[in-house]
Formats: structure tokens, sequence, C-alpha cells
């Protein structure tokens, strides 16, 4: 028999088999759905007192507990998978590449979710920690769902998946809007143009971000986003804040994480701040004259900002802040800090907790804190260079009560806690834009080297990484995009967000690592970019929620439900 | 002075172009579609000019199916006033043609000047611009690098032609084609993406037109390039030689 034709026929009954069988797809998830509920209660039993969720008992399940929670991200993540392909059915846009991304996607996470789940590389979470029995998930074993594994797992899909990669071809992005669109084909530009072929230097001098290039960002509009239309900015939603983050992390995650910043900044004055402090902040933050950083951690407190230590007292009219802080990003180069202090020394844990508005002059890498009382020195790190971090003291440093966000003292947790939604999906953006990234110079090298006699991409190793890559970029891409729908609608997201987040974390790390090792010895070599790009994507997993704390915010949310 | 501004939509220059399985024609369904980057190029220029305050508005044209719109949609966002889609019903349309129908909107909105890209990544015919001129009966500077407007309102185009520059003077109404160098176009900003959102697209129907839009090209056949053939390594010269004599048949 003719091998070629043999491989066609096989794509082509892949493709009629999606496309005919979406009910399966749909049954599968329904299936999934009763053992999660199982999973549920099993695990509801085991951390529960006097009906109540127990955070001790939590602790001592939590193994279980975060296992549960990657078990929820996948069928999420799968559900939202669907999704996309049942829209771009609808609208005649859905190829090969997209069936059998879809059905790649089925067979490899039901299969995970059958024998165990990665939560780490050295952690995974078995059905038999949820007290899933076998019997549950006897449904696999139907023909249909049998076959579908079959397919979706086979060689052939993830050959004409790389296959389409090879002549340009990258799945649907689901955004479906013609402006959406427009913005992500300008948006990438810019970054093919202004970031792809200077990242590398950056990240490699560890220089700042020059000053031209974000001030080409803020011409474009990249502050202003998120910001309302009546302070001066565009009021355009979360997806729209996606797409853009995703394009500028695919050239450098730094330049992906600026907006970050005003992101975060924003979202505290517009939720937590008076009128008066929108009117002063808003506008500017959008138009990108001045630049934010967050000034949360503190040496002793990361994850833990209960038992933040930094003082804010009253004095006359003003406060006097004093403390430590680390892992500020963008520290120096910056012109508003959102300071959290403890202004109730008297009230431990998060009540006592207020934010600060604290105007500074901007620093530079040779006179990083041009402010009395504010002193620090950076911290070098493996990447996510482009903005530099800082350890950073404050002494006495005075501040009006007209700085404290909201004229409120004590709210500062609260007002923390909401905008974190915006930014784990954020992040979840961030990650997709790395992971793009790390797929891109994968598929790249992959094409251009040749070892014996062929192109290394027509190696199933090699081919198989690629497919995996594009796979799992699609499904974190698409519940990124479903929190940020969620988000725009408002309608509450914390859990998807988190989840969002978890795996797109997860993802970029694994995207990064595999796009590495297809460049064997060079991949190592500082001046291939995707060595910058394993360094980046490392601090996904770590900043915004580390993966441990994201999988116990998610199991939370999940078990008071 | 008006501005009237042509734009192609074109499979985009990243996209590796396949053959229909018919040969008829190159695939474009599910295929990532731009603005043809002269005409990029085009409306960049022509938006400087209103930056500078010699040009008053800007039409942005197009010739197509639906989903054109998008193409005169990004134009308006770099910087366009309104624009005109002709729709077309999948048709090709030669050359001759796309001059008519742009003379028919040209006599509609009398514009200044048309400027449009020196020819389309797609069919690379290089012939629109030129032969709008003829039908329109009125200057023409291709392939300009540089275009400045005097007080007078002629115009100097520098153009790149074999061995160097040259310089002409035009005057308006007049037909400017585009080349790689006049330019670096801008990226739509955020802002100008939302204002693009409320500018007006007029449709109109080719067949609303009372053009002739017969064919007078036919496509027979549309084939990929053949396959390159590996190459082998020879070990010294004398048997590079023989290979160019004997298999290659060159020397």
């Amino acid at each position: 028999m003719d091998s070629s034709l043999n491989k066609s026929d096989q794509i082509v009954e892949t493709h009629n088999f999606v496309n005919t069988n979406l009910d399966l797809f749909e049954n599968i998830l329904n299936s999934l759905e009763s053992v999660s509920a199982e999973a549920k209660s099993f695990l509801k039993e085991k951390v529960s007192s006097e009906g109540k969720v127990s955070n001790q008992l939590l602790e001592k399940h939590q193994h279980e507990g975060h296992g549960y929670a990657w078990f929820e991200t996948y069928r999420i993540a799968l559900r939202e998978t669907l999704n996309w392909f049942k829209t771009l059915k609808k609208l005649d846009k859905s190829t090969k590449l997209e069936s059998g991304i879809l059905i790649f996607s089925f067979a490899e996470y039901l299969c995970q979710m059958r024998s165990g789940i990665m939560m780490s590389q050295t952690e995974i979470i078995r059905p038999e920690n949820l007290g899933i029995s076998n019997q549950s998930f006897s449904f696999c074993d139907s023909p249909d769902v049998a076959k579908l594994v079959k397919l979706g797992l086979s060689e052939t899909v993830k050959l004409e998946i790389v296959e389409s990669l090879e002549n340009g071809f990258f799945p649907n992005l689901g955004l479906n809007d013609e402006t959406l669109e427009m913005i992500q084909d300008q948006f990438k530009k810019f970054t093919d143009e202004e970031i792809v072929p200077n990242a590398n230097e950056w990240h490699l001098k560890d220089d700042l971000i020059p000053d031209e290039v974000l001030k080409k960002m803020s011409e474009l509009g990249v502050f202003s986003i998120a910001i309302p239309e009546n302070y001066g900015g565009l009021g355009m939603g979360k997806v729209a804040m996606c797409v853009v983050t995703e394009e500028l992390s695919r050239g450098f995650l730094a330049a992906g994480s600026l907006g970050t910043r005003a992101e975060i900044a924003g979202e505290l004055i517009r939720l937590g701040g008076t009128e008066e402090q929108k009117n002063k902040y808003l506008p500017e933050i959008a138009s990108g004259n001045i630049l934010t950083t967050a000034v949360f951690t503190e040496p002793n407190t990361g994850s833990d900002l209960g038992n933040l230590s930094t003082r804010a007292q009253l004095d006359g009219d003003s406060y006097i802040i004093n403390g430590n802080k680390t892992w500020i990003t963008h520290g120096a180069r910056s012109d508003l800090m959102t300071v959290l202090a403890r202004t109730d020394s008297n009230q431990k844990g998060y009540r006592g907790l207020s934010m600060f508005l604290v105007d500074k002059p901007r620093g530079n890498c040779e006179n990083p804190f041009p402010m009395e009382g504010m002193s620090g020195s950076e911290i070098e790190v493996l990447g996510y260079r482009g903005m530099k971090e800082y350890e950073i003291a404050l002494d006495s440093i005075k501040v009006s009560k007209k700085n404290l966000l909201g004229e409120e003292e004590g709210k500062g947790f609260k007002q923390l806690m909401e905008t974190f939604e915006s930014a784990r999906i954020q992040t979840a953006a961030r990650a997709v834009g790395v992971s793009q990234n790390a797929l891109e110079l994968g598929l790249q090298y992959a094409k251009d080297r040749s070892q014996f006699g062929k192109s290394i991409i027509k190696f199933s190793r090699i081919y198989n990484k690629l497919a995996w890559m594009v796979m799992e970029t699609t499904v974190a891409r698409q519940i990124t995009l479903f929190s940020a729908r969620e988000k725009d609608n408002d309608i509450r997201c914390d859990i998807e967000a988190g989840m969002a987040k978890l795996l797109a974390a997860r993802v970029a790390w694994s995207s990064a690592d595999s796009a590495l090792q297809i460049h064997g010895g060079n991949g190592y070599a500082l001046e291939y970019p995707v060595s910058r790009v394993l360094c980046d994507s490392r601090i996904l997993n770590i900043f915004e929620g580390a993966a441990e704390i994201q999988a116990q915010i998610v199991i939370k949310g999940l078990l008071g439900k | 002075m008006k501005a009237l501004v042509c734009v192609k939509r074109v499979i985009d220059y990243n996209v590796k172009i396949r053959v229909k399985t018919d040969k008829s024609g190159v695939e474009t369904e599910n295929v990532k579609m731009s603005m043809n980057p002269f005409d990029e190029i085009a409306v960049e220029e022509a938006v400087k000019l209103k930056e500078k305050g010699v040009i008053d508005e800007i039409i942005v044209l197009s010739i197509g199916a639906e989903t054109s719109q998008e193409t005169i949609r990004t134009g308006l966002a770099m910087g366009g006033d309104r624009g005109v889609l002709v729709k077309t019903n999948g048709q090709e349309i030669d050359p001759l043609n796309v001059g008519k129908i742009i003379k028919y909107i040209f006599d509609k909105e009398s514009p200044d000047m048309v400027i449009l890209g020196k020819q389309a990544i797609d069919d690379d015919c290089n012939q629109t611009g030129q032969i709008l001129s003829s039908l329109l009966d009125c200057h023409q500077a291709t392939f300009a690098s540089k275009v400045e407007v005097n007080d007078d309102k002629t115009i100097n185009v520098t153009r790149e032609v074999d061995g160097g520059l040259e310089t002409i003077k035009i005057s308006i109404p007049c037909v400017i084609t585009t080349d790689l160098r006049l330019n670096e176009p801008r990226y739509a900003s955020l802002p100008n993406i939302m204002k693009a959102k409320q500018k007006k697209i007029d449709i109109l129907d080719i067949n609303d037109l009372n053009i002739d839009i017969k064919r007078r090209v036919e496509t027979i056949e549309v084939s990929e390039p053949p396959e390159r053939k590996p190459g082998v390594i020879v070990n010294d010269v004398d048997s590079l030689i023989d290979k160019l004599k004997n298999e290659a048949n060159v020397i």
C-alpha cells in the first residue's frame, strides 16, 4: 500500500471524525463533570470538619487538594478548547489544523486525567489520590472514545499539525472580532519590528527597555487599554488587554509586563480610589506619562501578605512610612509607587493594612532612587529583565493623608484583592505569549537545522514536541481568553483566572524547555534567543501567585462554591 | 487637496502560498490576509501629507469581496478619513478593469491625487497605476521614493530608476505609485483603531457601475515552483568541472 496515501487518508478520517462527532466531545465533558463531582465530594469529606472546610485539614491534604485544582483546570481548559473549535466551525473558519489540535488536546488531557496529571515535573496527581475509581473512567473504554484517543494521539495528526506550522499556518486565535484581529495584527507587526530584533541584546546587557520604545508603546495606547474613557483611557476591556499582552510578551516578557504595572495601579485606583485620586492619576497612567511600580512584597512576606510589617503611622496630616520591601519590579524608572503598609499595628493579619499612592522622582540605572529616605539595591536575576528588580528601604517617607487610597484605612488588602483577577488574566496572557515565542523559535530552528541529510523537523521526536507546544499553547490561550471574556461581562472569574495562570505558566515553561531541546547545544548558547526565553519563562510559575499558591486559591474557590 | 488611496487585500507575505488542487489559482480560504505592503506605503504617504497640511481628506478605496472592508478599516485606522468598497463577487479582475473602476470612483470624488502601490504582491502585475493615468489622461509618477508637494500644487516626485534616482515634476490631478523606500508605514494605535470603527465605508456593487469587467486574460494554469533538488558535494575541482560539463551541460 502507498504509505503517503495511507497518511492522507488518516488525516481526512481524523478531520471527518472531529467534525461529525462534536457531540462525543461534549459527552466526554459531561462524563468528566461527573468524575469531578465524585472527586470533589471525596475531597470535601477529607478536608471538612463539622461541615465546614478546615484550613488545617486542607493543608494536611495539600497534594490532593491542589491535584483537584489541576483536574478542574484541565476540564475547564478542554471545555474552552471545544468552545473555541465550535465557534470557528460555525463561522466556517476551522481547518484541519484546528481539528487536529482539538482531538490531540482531548486525547492527551483525557489520558492524563485518567492516569496522572503533572502538577510540576516532580509531582503527579493520580486519580486514586482523588478517590476516583477506575469504574468512573469506564466511559473512556467505549469504542467512540477509544477511537478518539487513538486518532488524537497518533503521530499522523501531530505531523499534520506541524506541517501546517511549517507552511506559516498557525491556529486561529479565536478572537472572531474584526477590531481585536486588527489590534493583534498591528501589535504583531510592532513586536516583530521593534521588540524581537532587540530583545536578546536588552537581556544580555541587562538593559532597561529603552525610553524610546516605551514612548512608542505609550503612543500605541498600551497603558490606556483598561483605564475608563472618562479618565483618559480607552476602556477596552480584558480581551483586548490579553491580545496586546500576548503579542508584546511574544517578543520579550518585560515588554508584555510593562502593561501589568499600569494595570495593577490603574485597577487599584479605578476600584479603590477617591474621585480626586482617579482624576489625578488615571489620565497620567493612561498616557504613559507616569510609570508605576507595585511595592507589596517584603523580605519575609511573599505569598503571606497578612504578615506584612512595613508601617505607616499617622502624624498630623501625613503618614510616615518605614519598612523594607523587595522584588520591586521597575522600581527605579517609575514615578508612582503603590505601597502596601500597616496602618494599625494592633490589627494583625490583613485588616490593619492600607494602600498608599506615593509619588517619587523617576530614577535611572546610575541614580536609581533620587529621593530622601528611599534607598535600594538591584537584585540580579536569571531572566525577566528589561525593567530591573530592586530591594528597597523606606525610611520615614512622608505621605499626605490624601494619598491613602480611597482615603480610608484598613482597606489595603481588599483593594489589592480586587485587582487579582485582572492581574492573573494578564499574567496568563503573558505566559501564552512566551509559550508562542518558544514555539516559533523551536519551529524555525527545526526547519533550518539539517542533520543526517534532512531537516530535523522531519524527525518525530522533533515534530512531536512542536505539536505538543502548539496544542498546549492553544489550550492555555483559550482558557485565558475565556476568563477575559467573563471579566468583560462582569462575571466573577477569579477561579478561572487562577486556572488560566496556573496552566499557562506550566505550558510556557515546558514549551521553552522543548524549544531549547530542539536547538541542542546551540540552545544553551546565550546568543540564541531561546536561552533567554527559557530564563524568562521560569518566572511565570513564580510571580503573581506561585503555582502552589495559585492551586491553593483555585481549590479554596472550588470548595467554597 | 484630496487623495484617493487604493488598497488591495492579499495573502499575508508570511504565509506560504499553496496552489489549489485543480490548479485554477491559489488557496485563499482560511489563509491570513493583509493589506498589500506597497499599498500600506501609499496610505502612510497620504497620512503624512495630511499631517503636513497638504491634504485635507483621504479616501481609502478597495475592490474586492466583502472582507476587503477589513483592509479598508486598517487604512482608516492608519489615518484615512473614509472608505469606499467596490464589492465584487469573487471574480478575478484584470488591471485594465481595475483601472476603469478606480476611474469611476475618481470621477465621482474628484481627488487631486491617486496614490497606490506600484504592484500587488499576489499577481505582481505592476500595471494598474500606469493604466489608470492613461484612462484619466493625467500625469503619473511611478516607483516613487520621495514625494514633495510644492506651493503651486505641483509635485516633485523622486523615482527609483535603473542606475539611480530621477526627480520629475508633475501637476495635479495625478497618479503616484509607491516604491518600497518611500516611507515606513506606521502601526495603527489603539485609539486610532477605536476611532476607525466610527468611520464610514460606502459599499458599491460592481454590477451597478455599468463597467464591462470581462476578462481579457485567461489563466490557463497555476502551478507550484519546481521543488529544489538536493545538491551534491564534490571532492575536487576536476569532478566539479566534469559535472558542470557532462551533467549540467553548462560549460
